[in-house]
Parts: structure tokens; C-alpha cells; sequence
């Protein structure tokens, strides 16, 4: 569905993704894994025009969406949520969701959708008229999800959405991430936390200083010994 | 008393002009967290745009000030254009600098251009009334009127439409408003233009009253829009209404019991006093620092 090829994105002359070639499956909950600085945020961005490759193409159902702008990407039907969540702090609730459907026309559809959120997300129907700025960071988290979800992609991607938040809510957050998938959204999920990504995704991509190392299921990853001792093994050693 | 409320009168009829320029001026503060100084000079092309069509093709009053609010805009254009739309993900200092320059070359252009450097500017109604012991000034009062309207127009604009939504989440968040499909840099033109449009209305309305432009009108415009925007609030819309009038308030009266040599002196020790007590205007919506803090995209 979502094609990525040999992407090349530079700040300057560092480059931050050396060619990087993966693939999301429709309806599926595609994780990509790796440490910091390994280009996950850049590969996000890239893929969603706001940073501009130097080479290579990103392509979604064959569509090109290489240098288009994000506004246009959006359109195309991919929506981002973004690493630490962005929502618009003096924005309410509310607002937040219908800014998520800047693109679309029919004030009914828009509205019954907001409702369909609400229902989802009960958390921020309680808080719809309080300033998104106020909201926890996991309620952030939430009106993020929703408000990507008010432009009715076609793709869902999503910048660790557990960054900063307690397991609890980790936990809330990756059923909420299956749940979506079920109802068949198609997801590409940008992670650190494996072990929660394990219960969740059908298709693991790891990526290192900017390039794929290892593609393969949950079953492959787990028994990769790499991939074992970087990721599993070292969270359980320091855990 | 009687001469504390005329002056008061006075101060709030001057204080609307400069409430309007800072209205234009918080509007692009707001949405682009930038400063931009070649805003008082780009109203000042479009007044002598507005000058000409009078002398020239024998304009009248509503011509003169759509040939002016169009010229502004214009200009405001311009001055994007150049110093804005090339620093979009740089430091807001680099656009301040380079708006700078743009104001010198604008003003250096008037001089050069026009033989005469002051120019008669069309009044706009000249009549008077007494309101008791107080004299009013008809156009001065339509300039009241219009800081007002406009205020509350750019306020319903930004509450109240699609339009504004997008600018407000320009303003919250520039990355997520690009995630969530909006064009912002359409959005940005658009904002920039509207408070051109904003400055031309009342470049035309100070400069209606006064019956002459001169190539210092930019400057004018840019120092009073800027004081009465930094003591109202940075991108605070009743800030830059509350902002321009108390300017205007505290110009007349220091003028009045202090002195018209004391009056520019008074204004800069209001702009010290507010800065000190509340560093964020009066309806403090960013610190000042912002004015110099780049926005990464």
C-alpha cells in the first residue's frame, strides 16, 4: 500500500536516511524499530512532505507522493501523528478535531465523525471544551490519534505515541492503536518500546544509523539474536 | 477637568490610529512570530499611491483609500516576498534584519521619486461638534469607529471561520497545521495581507486627518504600531486595541502638562514601565523575547 524506495533525506551534508526501502501492507499494523537517532522521526517527516528527500520516492497505492506538499499529502490519505503529539495548545478539544478535518467538506459528515471520536475516546468528549494545552499527556496522545483520524486516512502514521507516558496509558494507547487496526485502518508505527509493539504489529522493519537492518514478523524478531540483545534482552537486563 | 477629559478625548481619538496599525502588526506578529519593520513603509507607498490617484485622476475620498489599502498591500507583499517567505524555517532575527533594509529602501525610493517630498493628502471631513464643553472631530471619530470594527472584524474572523482556524493553528503549532492539511504558506500570504489591508485603512485615516504625507509617515507608522503592539501584548487582538489607546491617552495628556518636547519621552517611559511589570503586554500573549526567537518549522 504504502511504498517507501531507496529514500535519501539530508540535513546538509548529514544524512539521515542512507536509502531506506520498506513497505506497509493494507490493513495491517506495520512497527518500525530503533534506537535514537536512527531516523525514525526523519523517515515520518519525510513521508509526510515536510522534509523533502534528496532522492528516492515515497509511493502510496503507486501514487507518487514525492514532492508534493504536506497539505496535499494529507489529501492523498496519509495523516501523521506526530512525535510528541503537537496538538494546538489554546485550541479546545473540539477545535483540535475539526482542525483535523481542514481538508474535508460537509459540515454533517465532520460532525458526526467528531461524535464517532467522542465515542472512542470518552477521555476527550469529558474535556472537549478545555484548552488542549491542559490535557495530560496521554489525553495529548488521544486528541492527537482523533485528530489525525478527523482527515479519514487511508494510512495512519504513527511517531511513538508511548513517549513520555506511564504504562499504564502505554498500555491504553497500543489497545487503542489494535482496536483502530481492526476497524481497518492501516498503521505504520514508529516504536521504541518492542515489547508493546510485539503484541500489537503483524510486520517489524528495524532501522539503524539510517538504514533497514532487519525486516520480519514478530516471530523472526524475537528470535533474532541482534535483534534479542539490542532490544529485548537490554530492556529486560535494564528493567 | 475639563482640559484632563478633553485631552483624554483627544488621546483616544489619536490612540485609534495606533491601536489600527497594531492591529496589523500583531496579526503578522501572531501568525508568523515575526517582526516586520517595512510595515509603517509599505503604508507609506500606498498613501502616495493614494496621493497620486488623488492629484492625477482626481480621486475621490473612497478611491483615494482603496488605491491606498490596495498599494499597501501591494507593498506588504513585497516585503514578504523578500524577507519572509526565504527565512520561512530561519531565525526570526534574519527576517527582522532584512525588513529593515526593505524599510530603508523603501523610504530612500520616496525621496528619490517624488520631487516634492511633502505631499497633500485628501481630507476626509473636516466638520466639528461640540459635545458640551468638548470638541469633537468628525473624521477622528470615524477613525474610533473603524479601529473598533476592524478590531472586532479580525476578531470574528479568527473565532469564527475556517480562515481563522487555520491561522490559530498556524499560530499554536506551524508543523501539526502542516499535518492536518493546511497550506500554510497560503495561509500566511493571506494573513499578511489582510493586516497590509489593515495598516492602508488607517494609514489612510492618519494621514486623511493630518492633509499631507511625507517619506517619515513609514517610520511613524512603524514606532507608534510597534509600541502600542508591545505594551498591549504581542499578537493579542484586544492588546493591540487597549494597547494603541492608552498610548494615545498618555501622548495627550504629557503633551498637555508636560509639553509637546516631553511627549515622545513619556510614551517611551510607558513602553519601560510596562516592559518592566509585565514583560507580556498588558494582555501578555507571548514574551517580547519571541520578537527575536527563530521558529524551526
Amino acid at each position: 500500500m504504502l511504498d517507501v524506495a531507496d529514500l535519501v533525506t539530508a540535513y546538509g551534508k548529514i544524512e539521515a536516511l542512507k536509502g531506506v526501502s520498506l513497505r506497509v501492507e493494507s490493513g495491517r499494523i506495520t512497527c518500525l524499530l530503533g534506537p535514537n537517532g536512527a531516523g525514525k522521526t526523519t523517515l515520518m517527516m519525510t513521508i509526510a512532505g515536510i522534509l523533502q528527500p534528496r532522492r528516492g520516492t515515497v509511493r502510496l497505492d503507486g501514487q507518487e507522493l514525492t514532492g508534493l506538499t504536506p497539505a496535499r499529502i494529507v489529501a492523498q490519505g496519509v495523516a501523521l501523528v506526530p512525535e510528541n503529539r503537537l496538538v494546538f495548545p489554546q485550541m479546545s478539544v473540539h477545535e483540535n478535531l475539526l482542525a483535523g478535518a481542514y481538508q474535508r467538506r460537509g459540515r454533517g459528515e465532520i460532525a458526526s465523525d467528531v461524535e464517532r471520536m467522542y465515542a472512542r475516546f470518552p477521555r476527550l468528549q469529558e474535556r472537549r471544551a478545555q484548552l488542549a494545552g491542559t490535557l495530560s499527556g496521554g489525553e495529548q496522545q488521544m486528541l492527537a490519534v482523533a485528530r489525525a483520524l478527523m482527515s479519514r486516512p487511508r494510512v495512519l502514521l504513527m511517531d511513538e505515541p508511548s513517549l513520555g507516558l506511564a504504562p499504564l496509558v502505554v498500555a491504553e494507547i497500543f489497545r487503542i492503536v489494535g482496536e483502530l487496526n481492526r476497524d481497518g485502518t492501516t498503521i505504520f508505527l514508529v516504536e521504541q518500546n518492542a515489547h508493546m509493539a510485539l503484541q500489537v504489529a503483524h510486520h517489524f522493519y528495524l532501522m539503524e544509523q539510517g538504514r533497514v537492518t532487519f525486516s520480519g514478523t514478530p516471530g523472526e524478531l524475537a528470535e533474532d539474536e541482534v535483534v534479542q540483545r539490542a532490544y529485548l534482552g537490554a530492556r529486560r537486563a535494564a528493567g | 477637568m475639563i482640559d484632563f477629559l478633553q485631552n483624554t478625548i483627544d488621546g483616544v481619538m489619536t490612540g485609534a490610529s495606533y491601536a489600527l496599525l497594531a492591529l496589523g502588526f500583531t496579526l503578522i506578529f501572531g501568525v508568523m512570530r515575526r517582526l516586520n519593520l517595512s510595515y509603517g513603509p509599505s503604508i507609506m507607498v500606498g498613501a502616495y499611491l493614494g496621493t497620486l490617484a488623488h492629484l492625477h485622476l482626481a480621486a475621490g475620498p473612497l478611491g483615494v483609500a482603496a488605491v491606498t489599502v490596495a498599494g499597501a498591500v501591494l507593498a506588504g507583499l513585497y516585503v514578504e516576498r523578500l524577507c519572509f517567505a526565504p527565512m520561512a524555517a530561519g531565525a526570526g532575527i534574519a527576517a527582522m534584519v532584512s525588513s529593515f533594509a526593505i524599510w530603508m529602501q523603501l523610504e530612500q525610493a520616496a525621496i528619490l521619486v517624488l520631487p516634492r517630498h511633502t505631499y497633500p493628502f485628501p481630507p476626509l471631513a473636516s466638520a466639528t461638534a461640540w459635545l458640551g464643553p468638548f470638541l469633537l472631530r468628525l473624521d477622528q471619530l470615524i477613525m474610533l469607529a473603524s479601529a473598533l470594527v476592524l478590531a472586532l472584524g479580525v476578531q470574528a474572523l479568527l473565532y469564527g471561520t475556517r480562515f481563522g482556524l487555520a491561522l490559530r493553528a498556524i499560530i499554536g503549532n506551524p508543523t501539526a497545521a502542516h499535518l492536518v492539511g493546511i497550506d500554510v504558506r497560503r495561509a500566511t500570504v493571506l494573513a499578511f495581507a489582510l493586516a497590509s489591508a489593515v495598516g492602508g485603512v488607517a494609514g489612510f485615516l492618519v494621514l486623511a486627518s493630518d492633509a499631507q504625507v511625507t517619506p517619515m509617515f513609514g517610520m511613524w507608522a512603524t514606532m507608534k504600531g510597534l509600541i502600542a503592539m508591545m505594551i498591549g501584548g504581542l499578537g493579542s487582538i484586544p492588546g493591540a486595541l487597549v494597547g494603541g489607546l492608552l498610548l494615545g491617552v498618555v501622548e495627550a495628556q504629557s503633551q498637555w502638562y508636560l509639553g509637546p518636547q516631553l511627549r515622545d519621552l513619556a510614551a517611551y517611559v510607558l513602553l519601560f514601565a510596562c516592559l518592566v511589570w509585565r514583560p507580556g503586554g498588558l494582555f501578555g500573549a507571548a514574551p517580547v523575547r519571541d520578537l527575536a526567537r527563530g521558529r524551526s518549522l
